[in-house]
C-alpha cells in the first residue's frame, strides 16, 4: 500500500515497576484506514492507547504522529494536534447535557476568552451559534438525534452513552480516532449496529479509526488490517483473514491446548 | 396531595413565617408575608386553580403574620430587653398593609409560575425579583416615612429612631457581601471542584488593599502614598491583588490533586490574618543599615563617606514605604486596625465637582451599591458557566481525566477558575472595608472560609440561585432572627417566669442557657447534617439541562 503514514509507533514499551505493559510494539497506521488492535484482557491494549494519547509516557519508544514526534506531551496537547479518544468504561461529564458534552470535545477548536464570555462579542456569538450547529450535527450523525440533545449525559440509556463518547471525541475534527472497546457490554444487534457507524466514520468524515476490541467478530469485519497483542508484544499483524487463521492468535485467545487441538 | 388544605411546603412557609413575624415584630411584619407569599406562590400548582388557591392562603398566611405582628407590638415590644419599636408603629395600619401586600405577592408569584413558556417566566420573575429588592429598603424603615397613618412624607421622622427602625437593612447588605463571595467560590468549588478552605485570604487581601490605599492610615505616615486613591479605582486594585494572590497561591498548588489542595488553602487563610496581625511594626531600613555599617567598618575616611553615599542612595530608593528612622513602619496596624476607611465618592475627581458622597451609617445607598455589584456579578458569572470557559470548569469537574483527554488543559484551567474565584472574593473585601470603615485581623477568621463553603453547600453547589439563597438563609438567620430571639427568650423568662421571684444571678443563668446566638454554630452544623442526609445537591440544585426541559 502506497499510503501516507498517519501515526508510527518505533519500539513503545512502558513497564510499571517490574511489570512490562508493553514491550517493544511497532505499529503503523496509513491515512483512511481502520486498524484494529486485539487482544485478550490483560494484553496491555488500553495501556498501548494511553501511552499514545499521553496519560502515560512511554518507558522507551516513540510515536510519531502526522510526520512529528509526540512522545511524552501532555494529553490536552495530542488531542489538539488530532487524536481523539473514547474511553473503555464510559467517561462522560454526566451532569452535563449531551449538547455540552459535544462542546466541551469542541474546546480546542473554539476561541473564547473569559472576558468574550461577558462582552459577547459578535465573534463569540457566530462562533458559539456555528458550535451548537455542528455539536448537533454530530450527535444526528451518531444516531442520538435533537431530543437527546438537552438530556443529561448520565440519564442516557448505555448504548447512547457509547455513542455520545464518539460524537465527543468527534467534535474537535481529529485526524485520528481511537475507540477503546466501544462495543463493550452491548448485545449483538447494538454490536452489529455500532460497526456500522464506525464504518460510516471513515465513509462519511474520512477520520482515521484505530479501534481496540475484545471482540474478534467486530473487528474483523471493518478493520482494513489487525494487530495483535498478548502479555504486552505483537505477536501477529496482517488482514483479518490472515490474522485469524495465525496459530498464536488462537492460542492466545483460547489456550495452548486449543491451538494444538486446531492445529 | 390536592386534598389536603395545605402541602408541607407551604405548611413549613407559613410556620416559619409566623415565627419570624413574631420574633422580629413591627414593621418587619409586611416582610415577612411578602416572603410567606412569595413561598406560597412558588409552591403553587401551574394552573388557574393554582393561582386562586395561592392567593387565598397567601391572604391567611399574611393573616397569620399580622396577628403575630400585632401580638408583638401590643405585648412583646413590652418586654424588658427587647428593641422596642416606636409607639407609632402600634397601628393596625402596618398590619392592614402587610395582608394586602403578602396576598398580592402570592398572587404575583403564582401567576408568573403559571407562565408556560420557560423564558418568558424567567424574564417575569426577574423582574419580579428586582422590584422587590429596589422597594425592600423602603419598607424595612421608616426615615422618609412615617408609618401612624395614610403615608404622609411631609412628617419623615416620626417615630424613626435609626438604629431600631432597620432591622434588615444592614444583615441585607452584609448578606450581600457574603453572597457575593459565596459566588466567587461556587466558581472555584461549584464548578472547577476545587477544595478551598482559605477562601477568607483573598477577602481579607481585598478588604486591606481597599484600607491601604483608600485611608489615611498609609497616607498619615511619611510613604509613597500622598493622597487616597478613592473607592472606584480601588476596588478593582483589591480584584486585582485577590487575583495576583490567587495565581501566587494557586500556581505551586493547583497541580496537586484534592485534599492537598485544601491543606494548602486551609494553610493560606491562616496565613493572611496572622501577616495583617503581625506587619504592624515593619523595620526594613534599619537592618539595611546596620548591614551596611557592618560592611564597611574598617573606617577610613573613604569607606565612610562611601557608606554614607550607599545610605542615602538606599534610603532614597528602598524607602517607598517610609522609613522614619525614629519608628517602625506600621503596615497593617496589627489588631489596632486601619480605621477609617473612606466610603465611596461620586465625583470630586478630575476637576468634576463632588456630586455624592456615601455616608457610614447611611444603609440605602450601600444596600443599592451592594445590590449593583452582586446582580452583575452574578449576570457575570451566569455568561460565564454558558461559556467555552464554564464548560471547561464543570467537565473538569464530572471528570478531570476525561477533560484533559478531551483538550482541556487541567492546570491552567483550574488555575482560571482560582484566579477568578478570588477575585469575586477581592470586590467583596474592598466593599466590606469600605462599608463598615474598618478591618482588623480578627474579621477574617476561618469561620468565614466555612460559612461561606456552607452557603455554597446549603443553597446548591454550582448554581447561582441557590447559592444566593443560600448566602441570604444562612445570615439573615445569624443577623437578625437569632438576635431578636435572644431578646424575646430574654424578655419572657424576666417577665413571665421570674416576675415574682427576685434573683437575678438565677435569671442570668437561665438567660445564658438559653442564648440563642450562642447555638448559632450548632444550628449551622445541624443544618448542614440534615442537608447532606436529605438533600446533598443543595436547595436549588444545578439544573441539568433535563431537569429545565420537564419543568
Amino acid at each position: 500500500m502506497a499510503q501516507e503514514v498517519l501515526l508510527e509507533a518505533k519500539g513503545v514499551t512502558k513497564r510499571f515497576g517490574g511489570l512490562t505493559a508493553v514491550n517493544k510494539v511497532d505499529f503503523v497506521i496509513y491515512k483512511g484506514m481502520i486498524a484494529g488492535l486485539i487482544g485478550p484482557n490483560g494484553a496491555g491494549k488500553t495501556t498501548f492507547f494511553n501511552n499514545m494519547t499521553g496519560l502515560y509516557t512511554p518507558t522507551e519508544g516513540d510515536f510519531i504522529f502526522n510526520g512529528k514526534p509526540i512522545t511524552g506531551l501532555k494529553p490536552h496537547i495530542i488531542q489538539d494536534r488530532g487524536i481523539s479518544r473514547t474511553f473503555q468504561n464510559i467517561r462522560l461529564f454526566g451532569q452535563l447535557s449531551a449538547l455540552e458534552n459535544v462542546l466541551v470535545g469542541m474546546h480546542t477548536r473554539l476561541n473564547g476568552t473569559v472576558f468574550e464570555a461577558f462582552f459577547r462579542p459578535k465573534r463569540v456569538i457566530h462562533e458559539e451559534k456555528r458550535a451548537r450547529e455542528k455539536a448537533l450535527d454530530l450527535l444526528d450523525f451518531v444516531g442520538l438525534g435533537r431530543d437527546s440533545a438537552e438530556m443529561a449525559a448520565r440519564n442516557l440509556p448505555y448504548g447512547f452513552q457509547r455513542r455520545l463518547e464518539i460524537a465527543r471525541a468527534l467534535a474537535s475534527d481529529p485526524k485520528l480516532l481511537l475507540l477503546d472497546e466501544p462495543t463493550a457490554g452491548m448485545n449483538p444487534q447494538e454490536k452489529k449496529e455500532l460497526t456500522e457507524l464506525v464504518d460510516h466514520l471513515r465513509k462519511e468524515l474520512g477520520v482515521t479509526v484505530l479501534l481496540i476490541e475484545h471482540d474478534m467478530k467486530v473487528v474483523m469485519g471493518i478493520s482494513d488490517r489487525v494487530s495483535v497483542l498478548d502479555h504486552g508484544e505483537k505477536i501477529a499483524e496482517g488482514l483479518p483473514k490472515v490474522v485469524q487463521a495465525n496459530p498464536k492468535v488462537i492460542e492466545a485467545y483460547l489456550g495452548t491446548g486449543a491451538a494444538a487441538e486446531g492445529a | 396531595m390536592k386534598q389536603k388544605l395545605l402541602n408541607n411546603t407551604e405548611a413549613i412557609a407559613i410556620g416559619f413565617m409566623a415565627v419570624l413575624a413574631l420574633v422580629t415584630g413591627g414593621w418587619n411584619t409586611i416582610v415577612c408575608a411578602v416572603i410567606a407569599g412569595l413561598l406560597i406562590g412558588l409552591s403553587a400548582n401551574q394552573n388557574r386553580d393554582g393561582i386562586i388557591r395561592a392567593g387565598v392562603l397567601g391572604a391567611i398566611a399574611s393573616i397569620i403574620t399580622a396577628i403575630m405582628g400585632y401580638i408583638f407590638n401590643s405585648w412583646v415590644s413590652t418586654l424588658p430587653g427587647v428593641d422596642n419599636q416606636a409607639p407609632d408603629h402600634l397601628t393596625a395600619y402596618p398590619l392592614i398593609l402587610a395582608v394586602v401586600i403578602g396576598t398580592i405577592t402570592s398572587l404575583v408569584v403564582a401567576w408568573i409560575h403559571s407562565i408556560h413558556e420557560e423564558a418568558r417566566r424567567k424574564q417575569a420573575f426577574l423582574i419580579f425579583m428586582v422590584v422587590c429588592a429596589v422597594i425592600f429598603p423602603f419598607f424595612d424603615q421608616c426615615p422618609t416615612l412615617a408609618w401612624n397613618g395614610p403615608i404622609s412624607i411631609a412628617n419623615p421622622t416620626v417615630g424613626c429612631t435609626t438604629s431600631k427602625a432597620l432591622l434588615w437593612v444592614n444583615a441585607v447588605i452584609v448578606t450581600m457581601i457574603f453572597a457575593l463571595q459565596a459566588l466567587g467560590l461556587n466558581i472555584v468549588a461549584g464548578y472547577a471542584g476545587l477544595l478551598d478552605l482559605g477562601y477568607v485570604a483573598f477577602f481579607a487581601i481585598g478588604a486591606y488593599t481597599m484600607g491601604f490605599l483608600n485611608s489615611d492610615h498609609l497616607v498619615a505616615q511619611d510613604t509613597f502614598l500622598k493622597t487616597q486613591f478613592g473607592f472606584w479605582l480601588v476596588v478593582w486594585g483589591s480584584a486585582a491583588a485577590a487575583a495576583f494572590f490567587g495565581l501566587l497561591l494557586g500556581a505551586p498548588t493547583l497541580p496537586l490533586r484534592g485534599d492537598y489542595l485544601a491543606i494548602v488553602t486551609l494553610g493560606f487563610g491562616e496565613i493572611i490574618p496572622i501577616a495583617a496581625k503581625n506587619l504592624a511594626e515593619v523595620r526594613i531600613f534599619e537592618p539595611i543599615s546596620l548591614f551596611i555599617n557592618q560592611l564597611f567598618s574598617k573606617a577610613d575616611a573613604q569607606s565612610l563617606d562611601r557608606m554614607q553615599n550607599a545610605e542615602a542612595f538606599l534610603k532614597n530608593t528602598l524607602c517607598l514605604i517610609g522609613c522614619d528612622p525614629t519608628r517602625p513602619f506600621d503596615f497593617t496596624a496589627g489588631t489596632k486596625g486601619i480605621s477609617p476607611i473612606s466610603p465611596p465618592v461620586f465625583g470630586n475627581i478630575l476637576g468634576i465637582p463632588k456630586i455624592y458622597a456615601f455616608v457610614n451609617g447611611d444603609y440605602i445607598p450601600w444596600y443599592f451599591l451592594a445590590l449593583v455589584l452582586l446582580a452583575g456579578s452574578a449576570f457575570f458569572i451566569f455568561r460565564l458557566r454558558d461559556s467555552r470557559v464554564g464548560r471547561a470548569w464543570v467537565s473538569m469537574r464530572e471528570d478531570e481525566l476525561a477533560a484533559n483527554a478531551m483538550g482541556i488543559d487541567i492546570v491552567r484551567t483550574k488555575l482560571l477558575a482560582f484566579i477568578i474565584g478570588a477575585m469575586f472574593s477581592g470586590f467583596a473585601g474592598a466593599f466590606y472595608a469600605s462599608y463598615v470603615s474598618f478591618i482588623e485581623p480578627g474579621s477574617f477568621a476561618f469561620d468565614i472560609s466555612v460559612t461561606v463553603l456552607a452557603m455554597v453547600i446549603l443553597g446548591g453547589t454550582g448554581n447561582i440561585t441557590g447559592v444566593i439563597l443560600g448566602a441570604f438563609i444562612t445570615r439573615v438567620v445569624d443577623l437578625v432572627v437569632l438576635e431578636r430571639l435572644k431578646q424575646l427568650i430574654n424578655g419572657i423568662t424576666e417577665k413571665v417566669f421570674f416576675s415574682g421571684i427576685d434573683n437575678p444571678a438565677l435569671v442570668q443563668f437561665v438567660q445564658s442557657i438559653a442564648d440563642a446566638t450562642a447555638y448559632k454554630v450548632m444550628l449551622f452544623g445541624l443544618i448542614l447534617v440534615v442537608m447532606m442526609k436529605v438533600r446533598p445537591q443543595g436547595l436549588i440544585p444545578a439544573e441539568t439541562a433535563a431537569q429545565k426541559r420537564k419543568a
